[in-house]
């Protein structure tokens, strides 16, 4: 009997041993996705004969002594926005719908090459910005802790099917927030690596210079061992960035005593203000880092505001190139939240898009001087744990100022980490990050502190409430 | 509702010079969100040099 949940070091490490089979364990997440999916709707496409086929054959290569590493066997969903060599991918859009690529995208490509069997197209907001939307051609996705309740977004499958055990990983993409949204109302760990880390060839495009591609996980391990697959040099993504990758999960193993830690407290306290429950759970961080060894200290930057017009404004200019002409011509094919949040984009002016790039710049150049003598940074990713979606206005992400959109606009690594739970049981988060190219500091803190807590053990209960 | 500088009409000329045929029903509140866009673009302008640049280069072939 295969347990509900397994993280991929613990299947990888059972599979590497001969002590369990990936055909049964792609069997146990089908039986999973069957009996709990209904209720998540965290599948677009579930792939039962291709991720069988890719299992026995990964039992065979087993067999004859040819290990790939500990992804080999593991099964993964996709974000409908990474394009699959003969599976539709729809960015979750009647626009899209019969769209069916002829190459996979450069990072499924090094996911199965190192051995990760995709077991299906995971839901996501409308092209990763328009949801949570029930006017699309798949319902949004759930959140297993509490199915009344939002995911996030907008790597909203993932979150849900990772969560739930559904899959032992997932792809997600962060161009505001979306990965690290998701993980932190999920209870995942959700690394937004650095701007150019892994290539965004052949995955869907929501906005050229901020689009992030990245790992979605139970632990931080986990995110590095999916990280190690992805990253890369790919000549093919014009943004790729050419730097050695070094060992993830080698890293893990490092010290945390000694680093230096920023706390940026004005974003979630006057900026965005965060309910009592995040506020606790990231005081209560810290001290867990202090008690590791390290120094934490206050660290004020431009207001969150001022960040968010900045990555908001270069989203909405970028984004409405892309579907401008669709835009005109097919308009309500389009979800209406996608559609009349892009309306807006039509309000910004070539000088607004040059402006922000401006803006861009001085605030990359701040962030690098307060990081000049500091190893990481501490803040939310999110006010509050997951709102139930009669909470979620079609113009949300206009009304706050986003937590996370900081890092999309430094291009910094990013990532989720799980801080505790609600007295109802909802996962709490906060967002580590590091300096750029620096993920193997971010996973070591995030693995460090997972550690030295208990809350990877907390699951969601099944059934699902 | 925030104040707004744009008036629904002026929304609505610029939607439909974008080419945007925006089912009735959706247009007033489109209309009512544009003082979204115009808070964040107030953000954006600054008192800078002229030769401040953004954050984008463009790296020539071969380099």
């Amino acid at each position: 009997m295969v347990p509900d949940f397994l993280t991929i070091a613990e299947a990888g490490e059972l599979i590497a041993k001969r002590e369990l089979s990936p055909v049964e364990l792609v069997q146990s997440r089908l039986a999973r996705i069957e009996q709990l999916d209904g209720k998540l709707n965290s599948f677009i496409r579930v792939l039962s004969s291709q991720a069988l086929d890719a299992a026995r054959s990964a039992e065979t290569e087993l067999a004859a002594g040819r290990w790939r590493g500990p992804l080999h066997g593991i099964p993964i969903g996709l974000k409908d926005i990474y394009e699959t060599k003969g599976v539709p991918t729809t960015g979750h859009s009647k626009v899209m719908i019969d769209h069916v690529p002829r190459e996979d995208a450069a990072s499924v490509r090094r996911l199965t090459d190192a051995g990760a069997i995709v077991i299906g197209k995971l839901a996501t907001h409308e092209f990763a910005f328009g949801g949570p939307s029930f006017d699309l051609p798949w319902p949004p996705a759930r959140n297993p802790w509490d199915t009344s309740r939002f995911t996030g977004g907008s790597s909203s499958g993932t979150g849900a099917a990772v969560a739930a055990g559904l899959v032992l990983a997932g792809t997600g993409s962060d161009t505001g927030g979306s990965i690290r949204g998701p993980a932190a109302f999920c209870g995942l760990a959700g690394l937004k690596p650095s701007y150019g880390r892994i290539s965004r060839a052949g995955i869907l495009p929501l906005a050229f210079s901020l689009d992030h591609a990245g790992p979605m996980a139970w632990t931080a391990e986990d995110c590095a061992i999916m990280l190690q697959a992805m990253a890369g040099h790919d000549p093919v993504d014009p943004a790729s960035a050419d730097r050695p990758v070094p060992d993830y999960r080698a890293s893990l193993a490092g010290q945390v005593k000694g680093l230096r830690i920023g706390l940026i407290r004005h974003f979630y306290e006057t900026d965005n203000p965060a309910n009592e429950a995040i506020r606790q759970g990231i005081a209560n961080a810290a001290k867990v880092f202090e008690d590791l060894g390290c120094s934490v200290r206050e660290l004020r930057l431009s207001p969150l505001a001022d960040w968010a017009a900045c990555g908001l404004t270069i989203m909405l200019a970028e984004a409405y190139a892309i579907h401008e002409a669709t835009l005109r011509e097919r308009f309500t094919d389009y979800g209406e939240a996608f559609r009349d949040r892009m309306a807006l984009a039509a309000l910004i002016s070539g000088s607004d898009y040059v402006q922000a790039l401006r803006l861009r710049r001085e605030l990359v150049a701040e962030f690098t001087t307060a990081m000049a003598d500091l190893d990481l940074v501490i803040t939310a990713a999110a006010p509050s744990e997951a709102p139930t979606f009669d909470a979620v206005s079609k113009f949300a992400i206009f009304e706050r100022p986003s937590l996370t959109m900081p890092f999309n606009v430094t291009g910094s690594p990013a990532m989720s980490v799980c801080c505790g739970y609600t007295q109802a049981g909802l996962p709490l988060a906060f967002q580590l990050v590091g300096k750029p190219f620096d993920e193997a500091a971010v996973l070591n803190a995030a693995h460090a502190y997972e550690r030295a807590t208990s809350w990877r053990s907390i699951r969601p209960h099944s059934p699902l409430p | 509702m925030k104040t707004q500088a744009m008036t629904r009409a002026e929304v609505e000329a610029a939607l439909a010079r974008a080419g945007l045929d925006i089912p009735e029903r959706e247009k007033p509140e489109i209309a009512a969100a544009a003082h979204f866009v115009e808070e964040m673009v107030v953000r954006l302008r600054r008192n800078r040099e002229v030769a401040a640049e953004p954050a984008h280069i463009f790296p020539p072939p071969g380099e």
